[in-house]
């Protein structure tokens, strides 16, 4: 049956050149997970103001204790994520225009791999803060620093795990053009993630 | 493929979001406690604060007053009534109730032993030096 | 009635009727003792009364739980309930126990009942909500264990369905938060953190599991809808209600001792939990308006529809009125958490009982809904206490607002009896409104012996004029 509509996608006028797309009146992927992300930014733009609103309070704290942050690190993290996202959005194009079930897996294991870089780096600079004896409770910043990227952190987690779940399905050729509802459902979410930390990481390692 | 929205979906998202914030929860649960010995006077914590914290369960304090503004309203926070009042004050104010002025609210009359009065003031005590993010806003709670 | 064993949901119902009348008594109580001190003193003292109070109120949302869930999980699994003799054993053994402890709280000077019952191997008593001796709270154990036994089993042999999978999720969450119940350390500061962990995850966490699948059952029923819409929204609703008020558990750990970034955490979750409460609302209204039949059963979709509302009101409003930590600082265990306490708990868990209540009870009496009069009679009562509750809010709000200008916020700080004395006025008004709730709760009783000509299923179903109709 794979095989089957595999075939048909390949002789369809998608195989003739990179086709436009088409204008569509809905986003891709599932209503739910768009409910989902909507709730998820609106927690992370509620945690983003009251950063904005407690740097206000102590603007000298703040970038006394910015100075102490690896923006090297970040930097090469926003790559990482950025990275991923284009992965997956390559992935989402192979499987959902090409039917290209192997090409996509490929993509999103590019993803995962740049995914659980970015997660080994933040790992490396938390165990520098730890050892420093930085904790929620040492001070305003770092009680934001710390929940902020740690909050995100974990949707990284998330997103890698619906990742993984993306490829192997991709793998075994559970989506193609027509029934990507998941893929691009986790798509949507993995792009989202990626957004919050392009926001982060100007405002909490860079801004002052 | 687009503009669908399904029950499969959104159960996923459920389980998901649920087991994303449970541990999220039980990740700052575990900070707590360990950010707990600095804030939460333990160094205190005597025998006779734990007898206290027993009579004050056991006859039901938290029925009318508060205790770090917790509990019922119909009577004053104690959570600092150490620092408002003192331990002999509250010792002889408990003993001498009660007040039976007519129309005022009336607090029963506990019958406790001076050792128990004293256990229940050590408690308050500790109670008292809990950082409390300074709360409440003044002494009269 | 489509199977015979959702039979044994009755006595439930009954019962949490019967212990809700009784909760309203003692409200009544208190309110006077708040305004003339020494009522009913030394007999029955304040602590007594709002022990009896609030237990009563926790022990009858549960028979309206057990009762909601014996009746819906049979219906859902489309099986008989694995055993009904089991659930009318466990009724027993629940309702016995409860007023065995009430009869203690009212006989038995507490710190005596806390020494006759084993206090003293396990002290757990004397937390707020928590007072029940340890015997009552192996009890609750005990019997919540063997109702999760008979409906899981229900379930696992019948269909799945989503409101069934919510509802047990709900009520096994229920059961497991209740063991931290048990733990009762000395550190005050840890007692606190995890007695929230029975309190505020139950009612702003697994009890809105509870709270969704009865109300998603409902509006099945009345609306005719969709069940695949119904659901997939119970599962948006309950995933918004838990990624806000799980870590929304910190707006209770602002000043209790615990480390000083809760305010934020909590400020930043808990300001998000009114969505949940009002995309519910938006739910109902939205359902009911793209009703396919009428249900002869108007006073059910009254009760459900006044759920959302008075839940977002009560536990979305008037809890983000009090939940950001700089508010939270001067109002934190004044007069304005009562009120917020009383909407909340009649808006969301007390007017969802109501509205299962409303549905079942008929259907468990022979019939698709009662005459038209008693339909009147209930709504009757509807507006009287939701009304009631309303005022009984706003002038408790007034209370607090005035208790926290002069006790707390002003720069010369009065002393709390003179304060308590200076707003009397206020509670005052609330006890004359609470009269008429108990007015309200008089006719809701009334309307189940209201005679008249019952309605049927078949002979309404045709027409859809009505409120509100549009296509959607």
């Amino acid at each position: 049956m794979n095989a089957h509509s595999l075939d048909t996608t390949l002789s369809a006028p998608a195989s003739l050149a990179a086709p436009a797309p088409e204008a569509r009146s809905t986003p891709p992927g599932d209503l739910a997970i768009w409910f989902f992300i909507l709730a998820e930014l609106l927690v992370f733009a509620v945690f983003f103001a009251a950063y904005a609103f407690a740097r206000a309070q102590d603007v000298a704290l703040f970038n006394a204790m910015q100075d102490h942050l690896d923006r090297n690190a970040g930097g090469i993290n926003t790559v990482l994520l950025i990275t991923a996202s284009w992965c997956v959005a390559r992935a989402v194009r192979a499987v959902c225009e090409h039917g290209r079930s192997a090409t996509g897996a490929h993509w999103l294991a590019a993803a995962i791999a740049c995914g659980g870089g970015f997660l080994a780096l933040k790992c490396v600079e938390y165990a520098g803060k730890f050892a420093a004896g930085i904790s929620l409770s040492t001070n305003t910043f770092w009680m934001f620093y710390l929940s902020l990227t740690f909050f995100h952190f974990m949707h990284v987690i998330l997103g890698l795990v619906i990742l993984s779940i993306l490829w192997l399905q991709t793998r075994r050729g559970g989506y193609g053009p027509g029934h990507a509802n998941g893929l691009e459902s986790g798509a949507a979410y993995w792009h989202m993630v990626d957004l919050v930390w392009i926001v982060l990481f100007p405002l909490v390692y860079v801004m002052r | 493929m687009s503009g669908t929205f399904s029950k499969s979906m959104a159960r996923n998202v459920f389980y998901g979001g649920t087991a994303f914030f449970v541990l999220l929860f039980l990740a700052l649960s575990f900070d707590t406690q360990q950010a707990l010995p600095q804030r939460d006077n333990r160094a205190n914590l005597t025998p006779a604060v734990a007898a206290g914290k027993k009579i004050w369960e056991v006859n039901n304090c938290i029925g009318c007053h508060t205790l770090l503004g917790e509990g019922a309203y119909y009577a004053p926070e104690l959570g600092n009534v150490y620092k408002r009042r003192g331990p002999d004050f509250i010792k002889v104010w408990i003993k001498n109730q009660p007040t039976k002025v007519p129309g005022r609210r009336q607090m029963p009359q506990f019958n406790l032993t001076d050792k128990q009065l004293d256990d229940l003031v050590e408690f308050l005590k500790y109670t008292s030096e809990i950082d409390t993010n300074n709360w409440p806003p003044n002494i009269e709670g | 009635m489509q199977y015979k064993s959702q039979a044994v949901a009755k006595p439930y119902f009954i019962a949490a009727i019967g212990l809700f009348i009784g909760q309203i008594l003692f409200g009544l109580i208190m309110g006077l003792q708040y305004v003339v001190g020494d009522f009913l003193f030394p007999a029955i003292p304040f602590n007594i009364a709002r022990m009896v109070h609030t237990n009563l109120l926790i022990v009858w949302l549960l028979f309206g739980f057990m009762g909601a869930a014996y009746y819906m999980v049979p219906e859902e699994s489309e099986t008989e309930l694995y055993s009904p003799r089991l659930a009318m054993a466990l009724f027993w053994i629940f309702l016995v126990a409860g007023a065995l402890t009430i009869v203690g709280y009212l006989m038995v000077p507490y710190a005596k009942l806390a020494e006759m019952t084993g206090n003293d191997l396990l002290a757990t008593m004397g937390r707020e909500f928590l007072e029940q001796p340890l015997l009552t709270k192996v009890g609750i154990v005990i019997v919540a264990l063997g109702f999760l036994f008979n409906l899981t089993l229900t379930l696992l042999k019948g269909r799945k369905t989503s409101i069934s999978l919510v509802l047990l999720m709900g009520l096994w969450g229920l059961a497991v938060f209740f063991l931290f119940s048990f733990y009762n350390p000395e550190n005050l500061v840890k007692d606190k953190f995890y007695w929230w962990w029975v309190v505020h995850l139950w009612v702003e966490g697994v009890w809105e599991l509870i709270l969704g699948a009865l109300l998603a059952f409902v509006l099945i029923k009345v609306t005719g809808v969709d069940r695949e819409v119904i659901e997939k929204w119970l599962y948006v609703i309950i995933t918004l209600t838990l990624i806000t008020g799980i870590i929304g558990t910190g707006h209770h750990y602002f000043w209790i001792g615990t480390p000083a970034y809760w305010k934020w955490w909590g400020s930043i979750f808990s300001a998000l939990e009114p969505i949940p409460f009002f995309a519910m609302t938006v739910f109902a209204f939205n359902m009911v308006n793209r009703r396919r039949r009428d249900h002869p059963n108007r006073a059910a979709t009254l009760w459900a529809l006044g759920t959302g509302v008075m839940a977002f009101l009560g536990a979305g409003v008037w809890g983000f009125l009090h939940t950001l930590a700089p508010v939270n600082y001067y109002t934190h265990g004044t007069q304005i958490t009562a009120a917020h306490g009383h909407m909340a708990f009649y808006g969301a868990y007390v007017m969802v009982v109501l509205t299962i209540i409303s549905y079942a009870m008929p259907v468990l009496r022979g019939r698709a809904a009662n005459s038209n009069r008693a339909q009147v009679v209930e709504m009757w009562s509807f507006w009287l206490m939701t009304i009631s509750m309303v005022f009984i809010t706003l002038f408790l709000t007034a209370a607090g607002v005035l208790q926290v200008w002069l006790q707390r916020f002003s720069t010369s700080p009065l002393p709390f009896m003179v304060v308590q004395d200076q707003i009397s006025l206020f509670y005052w008004m609330r006890e004359v409104t609470g009269v008429i709730f108990l007015l309200g709760l008089v006719a809701y009783v009334a309307s189940f012996f209201v005679k008249g000509e019952a309605a049927t299923l078949a002979s309404s179903t045709s027409g859809r004029a009505g409120i509100g109709t549009q296509p959607a």
